[in-house]
């Protein structure tokens, strides 16, 4: 699974969707992505690229796109 | 298992090891079985060698971590070690703390910062990156360390309780926001402990707050430390959002 794949899977998983729905996806958009849904993704990202995000940076992810530009740039995750 | 090793397979992070309350938590967290990562401001040979009798003793790691709670980056930077190194955090100890004791008046507000900064701030700062660490685990206990000065109404203690009613309250929240992750948040308010806090405050000071009480006694560090192994123990496990007035009768 190459990173963009485990991305997708991650939000796919915590906001019970499916890929289609990813493009342009921002919070609090679908039910699952309120706060407490966003910190579970957080959380499953961290994990899926073994990365500590900063609080900034949890704050900031406001959308799928802002999700793959923090990551990687601040987080040098390859997509 | 035995209840001498109730923290068995666990790790806990404890705050303010290098003396008073905490290096009294480093002993009975190893004796109970746990790893120990021992947070100080700065190390000692003497410190490290006290860590590495009580690891031998107790056939545990008791790992020392430095940095200094006036300082963010120092901060992230240890806590970014833990996670560069894997280790696992089954239980976070809040324990570190400073005092300040003036009236109102008498106290400056870089007094009142720097007091939070080490007793509010910073204990926040490290939860936020190792209760996400117990997220993923969904497991964890975090134990803060308050005190009765949070709760009732002594003179001259404007800025350390306010202080510890904030991580009082703190604990409150949290413990509602983590527990669906299977994290308990807890804190143990202790009056007056026997520990080199305490005597700054002076004899006639101190001999006021524990003249209060039932017991009519200081609080020895060990006392303390057991609650916490208890609240830190899978024994506490419907304890939850709790503050513990641990004051001999107040």
């Amino acid at each position: 699974m190459n990173n963009v794949e485990k991305y997708e899977k991650v939000f796919c998983e915590c906001f019970e969707i499916s890929s289609s729905q990813l493009k342009g996806l921002k919070y609090q958009e679908v039910v699952a992505w309120d706060s407490v849904g966003h910190m579970a993704m957080i959380s499953a990202l961290e994990e899926a690229f073994d990365i500590m995000m900063e609080t900034d940076d949890i704050i900031d992810l406001s959308s799928y796109e802002k999700g793959l530009d923090i990551l990687m740039k601040k987080y040098n995750v390859k997509f | 298992m035995s209840n001498s090793k109730l923290l068995a397979g666990k790790t806990a992070l404890i705050t303010g090891s290098s003396k008073g309350i905490g290096f009294k938590m480093v002993e009975s967290f190893a004796s109970a079985g746990a790893d120990v990562i021992a947070c100080v401001r700065s190390s000692s040979d003497s410190l490290q060698q006290h860590f590495d009798f009580l690891a031998q003793t107790h056939e545990v790691r008791v790992n020392m971590l430095c940095f200094d709670l006036m300082n963010e980056d120092e901060i992230k930077q240890a806590m970014h070690g833990l996670h560069l190194s894997k280790t696992r955090v089954d239980i976070l100890v809040n324990n570190a703390g400073t005092m300040t004791s003036a009236l109102l008046g008498m106290t400056s507000i870089e007094s009142f910062k720097s007091t939070f900064q080490v007793n509010f701030f910073a204990q926040v700062q490290i939860t936020q990156y190792i209760s996400k660490l117990m997220m993923r685990q969904r497991n964890g206990a975090i134990i803060n360390i308050g005190s009765i000065a949070g709760l009732d109404n002594f003179s001259g203690y404007s800025a350390y309780g306010s202080s510890k009613a904030a991580l009082m309250q703190f604990t409150r929240i949290l413990s509602n926001e983590l527990a669906s992750y299977g994290i308990r948040v807890n804190t143990i308010a202790p009056a007056l402990v026997d520990t080199p806090m305490a005597e700054k405050m002076g004899v006639k000071a101190a001999e006021g707050i524990f003249s209060r009480s039932a017991i009519k006694r200081i609080t020895k560090p060990q006392e303390i430390a057991e609650i916490a192994v208890f609240l830190a123990s899978d024994n506490a496990s419907i304890i939850n959002g709790q503050v513990i007035r641990a004051d001999g009768g107040m």
